[in-house]
């Protein structure tokens, strides 16, 4: 039953993976672990750009990638009208916890709901000369359907980590949750500090759905499996750790792509809670969680 | 470049309850000024109605800068620091999960204070040395007195024209009350720093301040030279207990 070929593929199809969940994890890692906003809308957006790449493709043959990244201004813009909302309804009035979350609910059926009335429950994909083929190790393969996704994750993960380590702004936003009157105190403000970090999370999901497609077919209701998922590398991985999240990303890849090829499929999503429980067992604040 | 802060005729209060009733004070270039005060006279709503935080309901305080007036009522904190006034508050408000240096620089955030972020951060840590060697570590695993050092270093990474200190001493040993107190003492014979402190330490104050204000149920009940304060029968009556 148990071959070292099958357990390196397994392996190395798991760190392909967990690159690009650290792709779709950014955005809740940035909108719940630094401002504390529960995205649970994040996984639909992921979907939104999905699709609006898959329509690109299908229609003008445009590459995905190009066209996930076309479309970024496109949800930074929308990110930051959503946090708008979200800021004069909820979070102005000091009710955002609960009410906050019912909101993002709320904006996950509309959105999943227009998905479905426009591109049906029927399974969509894209194509690219590149997505059928594959780069071997020796005995292990790299699908180029995984592998670019898995580059493309790190490398988004990569420039956020830039971005919030080495700008002011950036150091705002890791301190806008922590003391937004400090913040101001400083000279910020962080009604517009937390609007800018809320559109680059949002901005990173049109990315992250040209990934998503790029690694398989997509149906609208698919986003609810990856609100879990990415729930669970944000935690894992500390609450705001851009580095963090992305060791917990490949963690969770790993130790998904394992089970499903040992154990079975069905019981993927499973581990992701699994190895967050175990994680928070033994180290509550996360692997790089301050 | 001279600059003054000038307070005229403030009132300000929270709601129906009236805080502050008619203060004037002035800061000139280079001084240290202290506010003295007990708890609950006014000194931090003063201070908080500088910054912007409280709007005063009458009077006026401006800023002047190379014989440039600027009214700061109705101006927000943000734009009060851009200004080059800044605030170390009570209680330090550190960003507890970002490290020493983080803090430090999100201190340099007004766009005045950015290019001269190396020689600022060269004078934070000369003039407090335990910053630099714990630049790594997070604000919230400090000691209490380090934090208040790193709060005020983090107010002065904007260079400021003017300092505000609110209450150094509140929640310190009285140890690191000294070391504090001597480290703005430090800042200003050295440098030349604006200074308002607010302060209900009487003595540890007026070790350092060239002149004190003090107020008493919203009102400045007396002001002068240090010298003249510790005279002063309110002071005998309310501090020293003479």
């Amino acid at each position: 039953m148990f071959s070292l070929d099958l357990f390196l593929n397994a392996l190395a199809a798991g760190v392909l993976l967990g690159g690009f969940y650290a792709a779709v994890s950014l955005g809740i890692a940035v909108s719940f672990g630094l401002l504390d906003i529960a995205n649970l809308a994040h996984p639909v957006f992921v979907m939104f750009g999905a699709y609006l790449v898959y329509t690109m493709n299908s229609r003008f043959g445009m590459d995905p990638i190009l066209a996930g990244v076309l479309f970024t201004p496109l949800f930074f813009v929308l990110g930051a009208l959503l946090y708008q909302l979200y800021y004069a309804s909820f979070e102005r009035k000091g009710a955002e916890s609960l009410r906050g979350l019912v909101f993002f609910f709320g904006i996950l059926f509309i959105v999943e709901v227009g998905l479905l009335l426009q591109f049906g429950v029927d399974y969509r994909l894209v194509e690219a000369r590149y997505i059928g083929e594959s780069l071997h190790l020796g005995p292990v393969g790299l699908p180029f359907r995984l592998l670019i996704p898995c580059v493309a994750g790190v490398s988004l993960t990569a420039l956020l980590y830039l971005f919030l380590s080495r700008t002011f702004y950036g150091r705002a936003i890791q301190g806008v949750a922590q003391d937004a009157f400090a913040l101001r105190l400083m000279g910020a403000n962080p009604f517009k500090v937390k609007r800018l970090a809320f559109a680059l999370a949002s901005a990173t999901a049109s990315v992250a759905g040209a990934l998503l497609i790029m690694i398989g077919p997509v149906e609208p209701a698919m986003n609810r499996e990856y609100i879990g998922r990415a729930f669970a590398v944000t935690v894992l991985g500390g609450m705001g750790s851009i580095g963090g999240t992305l060791v917990a990303a490949l963690m969770l890849g790993v130790a998904e792509s394992l089970t499903a090829t040992f154990y079975g499929p069905a019981w993927g999503v499973a581990v992701s809670f699994g190895v967050l429980l175990l994680a928070l067992a033994v180290r509550p604040s996360g692997l790089f969680g301050r | 470049m001279a600059s003054r802060l000038v307070i005229r005729d403030v009132d300000a209060g929270y709601g129906a309850v009236r805080v502050l009733h008619g203060v004037s004070l002035e800061v000139r270039e280079g001084e240290t000024v202290a506010l003295l005060g007990t708890n609950g006279n006014g000194k931090s709503t003063l201070i908080n109605c500088i910054m912007g935080i409280v709007r005063p309901d009458a009077g006026e305080i401006t800023l002047e800068r190379d014989g440039q007036r600027m009214e700061l009522i109705g101006r927000a904190p943000e734009e009060i620091v851009h200004l080059g006034i800044t605030l170390v508050p009570e209680g330090r408000r550190l960003f507890p999960k970002l490290t020493v240096e983080e803090n430090l620089l999100l201190g340099a955030f007004r766009d005045g204070a950015r290019r001269d972020i190396p020689r600022n951060l060269a004078f934070c840590f000369e003039a407090f040395p335990v910053l630099q060697s714990r630049r790594k570590q997070l604000a919230g695993n400090m000691s209490g007195g380090e934090q208040q050092m790193l709060a005020i270093g983090r107010a002065l990474m904007a260079a400021p024209t003017i300092l505000l200190v609110d209450e150094p001493s509140v929640g310190l040993a009285p140890v690191l009350v000294n070391r504090v107190i001597a480290k703005i003492k430090e800042l200003k014979d050295r440098y030349r720093l604006t200074v308002l402190m607010a302060e209900q330490n009487f003595n540890q104050a007026t070790k350092i301040a060239d002149r004190g204000y003090i107020i008493v149920h919203g009102q400045i009940a007396f002001s002068g030279a240090t010298a003249e304060l510790r005279e002063h029968e309110l002071v005998k009556k309310y501090y020293l207990g003479v």
